[in-house]
């Protein structure tokens, strides 16, 4: 898998950053080149920094179930500014949501347990354009 | 005497490892050799006696189960309130308060950051009158709530909790409860960045130690801190560490409070813990009993107390939310009910089970009321309680709460080296310690060197998990709600009187005065909890946005 540029956010409140530390070192060990922007972000910042770093894929993680307020949020933003990249959701997420965010266009969603090997297999799968 | 720990291959060739999750070796056998120069009198004494390794209280369980307290907090202060009455209708009997983010970060529910965060992870207090609505019903000298709240945020919480008491006749030495109070409570499972984000590091320092100086002062029976040791161990450390930062987070507010001139032999007594009961289960043991003998120890040694009352480590527990797993969940409960046994062995002053779906989403009512039976099992059924420590003298438990006690105590010395737990949390040491940890954890499960049944042994196909029924949330509904009750609750005051309370914040910030008082002035001119941040903010000349 050729290296790519990855943007993890956390967004809103939630502070609960385990998941996504553990997600960015994954994916560096896997050779992928990845910008963490830390907590508290808004749509808009996480969007700007999409189109400033130039970015293949993006990355959200949520504990405190505020997942589907700012992915939708988020996915409005990308779309008013045309931006046609990948968005990952990670955490406590319920089947239910996860299935809504897979049809509001979010690529895939992991939840607690996943392993290194499947988080970074379904992520370059869905970076080489195949779909899930 | 027996091979030491480390990987080998057993007869039924299953690979297992003889350590502990801190990386203690565990040997085939232990004997009297283990614990050479054990001496009881010096190293146990006895319950409620220094230095208190079998129990920070005589009687112990046989006086007094332990607290099954509930965590509770959704939505407005009048559903918690609801959801408390049916709670405490079923044997619950205390609560920890969880409050939604934008309350824990000092927002109003209708501040634009509070926007679909409004109730969510717990119950919004913006005004006076929401902490009057979540004791509807109940008296602060007879119900204990503990707060999961720092400051900032506590001093409002508490100068709240003030009014109320005042409001209802209560007197302030009768109010029992606890405020969390401790300065490094969000930090303790996120970054630093969670603390000082919206709020100066150097404020919030001041208001903690002018709410133990209030507490100590007017509230003596209201426990002024719980070091908060759960969130810091959910982030993945192992047992040593969390023994060692833990402490060395509380006598690192202990010292500053001695620099505020609050007396070594008072306000320690309402000092106390939150910790976390993870799944190895003689290691949480021999955690929970070092730590209280180590306590002791350095209270009196080296803080120099001469009360005892000030040598006694008094914790809760939580069972550990990092060892649930999503998959399979029901085998969590499993793992609350091994890990709510270490804390009894353990001697915990009171417990909280995690419900078996917090992997999932938030506990539905059912959840609850399964990990409250849990505990009622142990508690009225099992008999481990009848005894008090039963598990003293054994090779294995007294050989590793001596391990544990000189390897928490090697790492705090390290600690005070670079400074203090405050510097090393400023530095940058203590992220960097917590992120390498997660690394290791995640490594070790996809190594399978911890296995997690379910996870990464013992698997079973995602359909053939019967269905979890989730605990809807409403956020909108509730910040529409709210934002509503605010509009009202400011239209409704003497702008007048709010701008001079607001003011006397202000003054009262510059001139150092301690600020609970104030506060309690402002909330009952009806000043709002944004507000109130709002100005304090504005006197340290800092802002945010």
């Amino acid at each position: 898998m050729a290296r790519k540029r990855i943007l993890l956010a956390k967004m809103g409140l939630d502070c609960h950053d385990t998941g996504i530390i553990t997600v960015a070192a994954m994916l560096r060990d896997a050779g992928h080149e990845v910008i963490y922007l830390g907590l508290h972000n808004n749509a808009e910042q996480v969007v700007k920094t999409m189109i400033e770093e130039d970015v293949d894929a993006v990355g959200i993680s949520f504990l405190s179930g505020q997942h589907m307020t700012q992915a939708r949020r988020l996915l409005e933003r990308m779309r008013a500014r045309d931006i046609r990249v990948p968005v990952f959701c990670g955490g406590v997420i319920p089947a239910d949501d996860a299935a809504e965010l897979r049809a509001l266009g979010v690529a895939d969603v992991f939840t607690p347990g996943t392993l290194s090997r499947d988080v970074v297999a379904r992520v370059d799968r869905r970076l080489a354009g195949v779909t899930a | 005497m027996s091979p030491p720990g480390g990987r080998i291959a057993p007869r039924d060739h299953e690979e297992q490892i003889f350590e502990t999750g801190a990386g203690i070796p565990i040997d085939e056998l232990y004997g009297p050799d283990a614990i050479t120069g054990f001496d009881p009198g010096r190293d146990l004494g006895l319950p409620g006696e220094y230095p208190y390794t079998r129990g920070p209280y005589a009687g112990m369980y046989r006086s007094r189960i332990w607290t099954r307290r509930f965590q509770v907090g959704f939505g407005s202060p009048e559903e918690t309130n609801e959801r408390i009455k049916y709670l405490a209708a079923n044997g619950a009997n205390g609560f920890v308060i969880t409050i939604d983010l934008p309350t824990s970060y000092g927002f109003d529910s209708d501040d634009p950051l509070a926007d679909g965060e409004v109730g969510v992870t717990g119950v919004a207090i913006s005004t006076l009158e929401d902490m009057a609505a979540l004791y509807a019903g109940f008296s602060p000298s007879q119900l204990s709530y503990a707060l999961s709240i720092r400051p900032p945020v506590s001093s409002v919480t508490l100068a709240m909790l003030a009014c109320v008491a005042k409001r209802l006749g209560v007197d302030f030495k009768d109010v029992i409860g606890t405020q969390q109070n401790d300065p490094f409570y969000q930090m303790s499972g996120g970054p630093l960045q969670t603390i000082t984000q919206f709020f100066p590091l150097e404020g919030t320092l001041r208001l903690c130690i002018d709410n133990i100086e209030y507490i100590s002062q007017h509230l003596p029976r209201l426990n002024w801190m719980v070091t908060n040791g759960y969130n810091l161990r959910e982030t993945g450390v192992n047992a040593i560490q969390d023994g060692a930062f833990t402490l060395g987070h509380a006598f690192n507010i202990f010292r500053l409070a001695r620099q505020r001139g609050l007396d070594i032999d008072v306000f320690p007594r309402r000092a106390s813990f939150f910790l976390s009961a993870s799944i190895d289960f003689f290691e949480e043991i021999a955690k929970f009993r070092a730590m209280r003998r180590l306590y002791a120890r350095t209270m009196k040694n080296e803080f120099g107390a001469s009360n005892p009352e000030c040598w006694r480590l008094r914790f809760s527990v939580q069972s550990a939310g990092n060892t649930l797993t999503t998959q399979q969940p029901r085998v969590n409960m499993v793992r609350a009910g091994i890990e709510a046994m270490a804390a009894v062995f353990g001697g915990a002053q009171s417990i909280h089970l995690c419900s078996y779906d917090e992997g999932l989403g938030l506990p539905t009512e059912e959840s609850s009321r399964m990990a409250l039976r849990t505990q009622q099992v142990i508690a009225y059924e099992s008999g481990i309680t009848k005894t008090i420590d039963p598990l003293a003298g054994s090779y294995y438990v007294e050989s590793l709460t001596n391990r544990m006690e000189q390897e928490i105590g090697g790492m705090l010395a390290d600690i005070d080296r670079r400074g203090g737990m405050v510097a090393c949390i400023r530095d940058g040491w203590l992220e960097a310690e917590i992120n390498a940890a997660r690394i290791r954890n995640q490594r070790d499960i996809d190594d399978g060197k911890r296995v997690l049944v379910g996870v990464n042994r013992f698997q079973v196909e995602s359909s053939e998990d019967p269905p979890i029924h989730i605990h809807k949330i409403r956020a909108d509904e509730w910040g529409e709600r709210r934002a509503a009750m605010l509009r009202r609750y400011r239209a409704d005051r003497d702008p007048g009187r709010w701008s001079d309370a607001m003011a006397r914040i202000e003054g009262a910030w510059r001139d150092g005065d301690n600020m609970v008082p104030v506060l309690m002035d402002a909330l009952e001119h009806r000043v709002t909890m944004g507000e109130a941040h709002k100005a304090m903010r504005k006197a340290q000349h800092w802002s945010f946005r």
